[in-house]
């Protein structure tokens, strides 16, 4: 203990102070506050990131030439999804922080850093944070929302929130402490892929369930035959699979965006036109 | 609640929720089922205010954002205007969803005009970082896109809630009945652009049999979404190991 006290003392008259954890919670705050509100299309969250750096460069570089320097470096183009970007954003920390300890580390060598994890971290993030957790929280609550609960909305409010707060904080620490070489092997571990995976089945198994609650479509079609028996359409439907028009709706959905991508706009007015066109001929 | 209130407050809630203040905090102010609780508190029928949303969150549950944080559609300003129209002229849900879906599209292009807008505030960051302006940093980070964001944000929302609620009441008395109903088949048909989206986004083919058990284990099963949700979180477990094997 008293060892690392003084070796820390040591270091902090050889090389100026280190930074704190305050420092690193500050930058954090910072990207996670402001991710996505100065995102532009010409250089996306790159603003962003250096407002967040903002703190610790006036720490590292009290030397204003030093100092532009560094905020210029920050100001390339970066984007990755903000909630596991935390660890791109210790990681940058702390190589800006070896940097002024004397280390030979680059600009370009920082900037290379950056630019190589934002994507790899991006897609992770895309796919566990918004892609997986977000609707599976949604989804969690919607039926009490269905039913005229405020909790429907509360709650996964303040579960995602409250959740993906955590991670971040905990990756942004977690990057600074570990720094650059770790964070490749976790990327190339197998934990992430599985986390992913269990997430997607979840997610998939969770979505399924709610189709079959949510998406109504049935048919009034009838068809009498002469001897007067009377033949209703979607009670045959019923009794071979039921649910098969919701299905079918979605799987329909699904196979056109996977084949022409994803139309919205599109999409949104032939399932306009259909429905005018169901209605008119009594179809549906 | 007067409307000219209500138009106010709702204009001020979507300026607020799309400024994106707090990265995962404003991506769920913008969904439909969040804003149908602040509609509920300010109308005052929470009750219709969160079966509405629920309705128009269905059709929105996929679309958060795609790479690069371009927003496909705009379930924040889709919900912000009709969700308490729905609520005060006493809409059908249904209804209700096929009125928010055009302005789910306008809103993408409101989206792409702020993100155009935006890169004036990196250059004036660039500038300011040659004088290490570390303040000037920040406001171009905040201040500007946020005031930018109001005024481009805010009249949208509080128009159309302003005039917007006659209009729709005069629209509805006139309605016939093949119309309302072609509005109830869309209201049905439109949660299943929801889950294919998401299906899309998830992207993996060989994983689609799970979304089908979901769906039969409730109509065969008659299971609700909480049981679904442990057993979906058992059974994701439980496949763990097989799931290694393949590629993930």
């Amino acid at each position: 203990m008293n060892a690392t006290v003084t070796d820390k003392a040591v270091s902090d008259v050889q090389h100026g102070p280190l930074l704190t954890k305050a420092d690193i919670t500050k930058s954090w705050l910072i990207y996670y506050m402001g991710a996505e509100v100065s995102n532009s299309y010409e250089r996306l969250q790159s603003l962003i990131f250096c407002a967040s750096m903002t703190p610790v460069l006036k720490k590292l570089y009290p030397n204003k030439e030093e100092q532009a320097e560094a905020l210029k470096r920050h100001l390339n183009f970066f984007n990755t999804e903000g909630v596991m970007g935390g660890i791109i954003q210790g990681v940058a920390i702390a190589m800006e922080e070896q940097k002024t300890r004397g280390e030979p580390i680059t600009d370009s060598s920082i900037i290379g850093i950056k630019t190589g994890l934002m994507g790899a971290l991006a897609g992770v993030g895309d796919s566990i944070i918004w892609a997986a957790l977000m609707p599976l929280l949604i989804a969690l609550f919607i039926p009490f929302a269905a039913k005229g609960s405020a909790m429907g909305g509360i709650a996964p409010l303040v579960l995602y929130t409250g959740i993906t707060i955590g991670i971040s904080y905990a990756l942004c620490h977690k990057g600074y402490k570990l720094g650059r070489e770790s964070i490749v092997t976790l990327l190339q571990g197998g934990k992430i892929k599985e986390l992913i995976y269990g997430a997607n089945v979840l997610g998939l198994i969770m979505m399924g369930a709610l189709a079959a609650s949510y998406v109504k479509l049935s048919t009034p079609l009838k068809f009498s035959f002469l001897q007067g028996s009377e033949v209703v359409v979607q009670q045959v439907l019923d009794s071979i699979v039921p649910g098969l028009l919701p299905l079918a709706a979605v799987f329909a959905i699904y196979l056109y965006m996977l084949k022409k991508g994803p139309r919205y706009t599109v999409i949104l007015l032939s399932v306009v036109a259909f429905s005018l066109v169901c209605s008119i001929t009594g179809i549906l | 609640m007067s409307t000219l209130m209500l138009a106010t407050l709702m204009g001020l809630y979507y300026w607020f929720a799309r400024l994106r203040l707090g990265y995962t905090f404003s991506g769920m102010l913008v969904q439909p089922i969040v804003i149908a609780v602040f509609v509920g508190l300010i109308t005052g029928d929470m009750q219709t205010a969160m079966i509405v949303g629920a309705g128009i969150q269905l059709v929105y549950l996929g679309v958060t954002s795609t790479p690069g944080g371009n927003v496909p559609s705009d379930p924040a300003l889709a919900a912000c205007i009709a969700l308490p129209i729905a609520v005060k002229t006493g809409m059908d849900a249904n209804l209700a969803i096929a009125l928010a879906i055009p302005f789910g599209v306008i809103g993408v292009f409101v989206d792409q005009l702020r993100r155009t807008i935006n890169a004036a505030w990196v250059h004036m960051a660039d500038k300011h970082a040659e004088t290490c302006n570390t303040a000037g940093i920040m406001r171009c980070a905040f201040l500007w896109p946020a005031l930018m964001g109001f005024v481009i944000r805010f009249p949208v929302v509080f128009a159309a809630n302003y005039f917007g609620q006659s209009v729709v009441e005069q629209f509805l008395a006139f309605m016939p009945r093949w119309l309302t109903h072609s509005f109830e088949i869309m209201g049905g048909i439109l949660p299943a652009l929801g889950f294919a989206i998401t299906i899309m986004v998830i992207g993996k083919k060989t994983l689609i049999p799970y979304f089908v058990a979901g769906f039969f284990a409730v109509l065969y099963l008659k299971v609700d979404i909480m049981a679904v949700a442990i057993f979906g979180t058992c059974i994701a477990f439980l496949i763990r190991s097989f799931g290694k094997n393949e590629e993930a």
